[in-house]
């Protein structure tokens, strides 16, 4: 929340999440899909068995819309609370939690359709609705030869920045993707890894919330290791990935780890030809939320340790319950270059369907 | 300074309001004991509007594992956005690190009036 004496941010927000609901995606969805969710009341299969952790569920309490509906599920009012207080320039949205087609353990048929009709509401009630607003491709990958297909259906759409892959139980190095990512190479669409569902903890979950929430950043890992070493942006080198709500404070030792690996045991993956955190830097972008409190010694600290503060961008996740605002999150003091860089900048060359930065007011 | 911020009718116990003293926008709430307690309505930690959180219990702090006594209900204020909860009768400490606590004010009940003073 911005105050009145707050000058406006020309912010590129990375992570944004506009909310949809069954009844939203029905004049979307084609039969005899439409049929299961109507007469047989079929809803996704729901996996987190924690009460929820905050004041109102997973959202921010003062983010349900007037009228009673969910966080999220209304463009004016996110505009209102958000886009407009804050002063964005872009908005990045990464919707789909439920349902979310991408992580289905079956019945990837329906999987399919839901995510096809999940890309249309979002680009018919999101993207041509707000200009600030540009939208991730929702796939399921589980039917690689269909996630192909909806790439080439709506991937070329101006406002389609990325794609969201699951995270599930196939590795994103695996060469199952390969098609996936041939696909996102052709559209300059970018590959997005939003936390979603476990892997963390040998794919269950774990006692607590609390347990689960703060070892995020370890799926991140998982994927981030997983891709360079298996040479995924060798084969692809227009390919890059942003990982979403990891934050991005565990990325020095990441890359410090894999480059001392590197360094032993580079025989058993001679196709990498260059030290893992060159390959990170110039692949691979992080978000920042949701930020742990630091100081503006330590804060500058990790992009020391990185070396490099071009491969970190900003991230509200409105209107989750563990919102970074924008004007508060960050340490104070930071340069303004710095600030210009994590705003906007970053996100601006990392994505290249995103416009030019417009003069400041 | 003094400022009446709301009736005393205004509130049952369990509950809050948002208002303002000067120019601050405060939220006054009303405790378990029937007693009304004012703090800025910002938190301490990003910025949120506590007005818009929640007023609740907690789980009292135990030895036992696994063990929840839920207990206070209506005398600790959660914040709308990370939950953060502060202890209203306690001056707005933090529950996890009394440490923290969100600025308080000064507060009298005279006749149906409730004031908020420096
Ligand atoms: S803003 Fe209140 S807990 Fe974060």
């Amino acid at each position: 929340m911005s105050t009145k004496q707050q000058k406006k941010l020309h912010l590129i927000d990375t992570d944004i999440h506009e909310k949809v609901t069954y009844e939203d995606l029905m004049p979307y969805l084609e039969q005899p899909y439409k049929r299961y969710i109507e007469d047989c009341h079929w809803i996704q299969e729901k996996h987190m068995p924690f009460t929820q952790p905050a004041v109102a569920g997973v959202n921010r309490a003062d983010a349900e819309v007037p009228d009673g509906r969910p966080a999220g599920s209304d463009l004016p009012f996110m505009q209102y609370q958000l886009l407009d207080d804050i002063g964005h320039e872009v908005g990045i949205l990464t919707g789909a939690l439920d349902p979310s087609p991408s992580s289905m353990h079956g019945w990837y048929e329906m999987a399919t359709a839901l995510a096809r009709a999940y890309n249309d509401w979002q680009i018919e009630h999101w993207l041509e609705k707000d200009e600030r607003l540009y939208g991730s491709v929702h796939i399921a990958a589980q039917e690689p030869h269909e996630a192909v297909k909806e790439i080439e259906r709506v991937g070329s759409h101006e406002k389609m920045v990325q794609i969201l892959l699951p995270i599930d139980d196939i590795m994103w190095g695996d060469p199952y993707y390969h098609p996936i990512f041939e696909a996102a190479e052709k559209h300059d669409l970018m590959i997005g890894m939003h936390h979603n569902e476990p892997p963390v903890y040998y794919g269950k979950w774990p006692r607590y919330f609390i347990e689960w929430h703060t070892l995020i950043p370890t799926a991140h890992m998982m994927i981030v290791t997983n891709m360079v070493f298996n040479g995924v942006f060798e084969k692809f080198p227009k390919l890059k990935m942003m990982m979403i709500e990891g934050g991005f404070t565990y990325v020095p030792f990441l890359m410090r780890k894999m480059d001392q690996q590197y360094r032993d045991l580079r025989h058993e993956v001679p196709w990498i030809q260059r030290m893992p955190s060159d390959i990170i830097r110039e692949h691979i972008c992080f978000t920042t939320q949701p930020l742990e409190e630091m100081s503006k010694k330590e804060f500058l600290q990790t992009f020391e340790q990185m070396g490099s503060d071009d491969m970190v961008s900003f991230s509200t996740d409105y209107p989750h319950w563990d919102y970074d605002n924008p004007y508060e999150a960050l340490p104070n003091g930071l340069d303004e270059e710095l600030m210009r860089k994590l705003l906007s900048e970053n996100a601006r060359n990392f994505y290249p369907k995103l416009p030019n930065r417009k003069e400041e007011d | 300074m003094e400022e009446v911020v709301c009736s005393k009718e205004d509130l049952n116990p369990g509950e809050m309001m948002e208002s303002t003293f000067g120019r601050h926008s405060i939220v006054v709430c009303r405790a378990s004991d029937g007693h009304y307690y004012a703090f800025l309505n910002r938190c301490i930690h990003q910025g949120a509007p506590l007005s818009k959180g929640k007023i609740c219990g907690a789980p009292e702090p135990t030895d036992t594992l696994g063990e929840y006594n839920f207990d206070r209900e209506g005398d600790i204020l959660r914040c709308p956005w990370h939950g953060r909860e502060f202890d209203i009768r306690n001056e707005g400490r933090m529950l996890a690190n009394e440490k923290f606590k969100i600025k308080n004010f000064n507060v009298m009940e005279k006749n149906e009036q409730v004031i908020v003073y420096k």
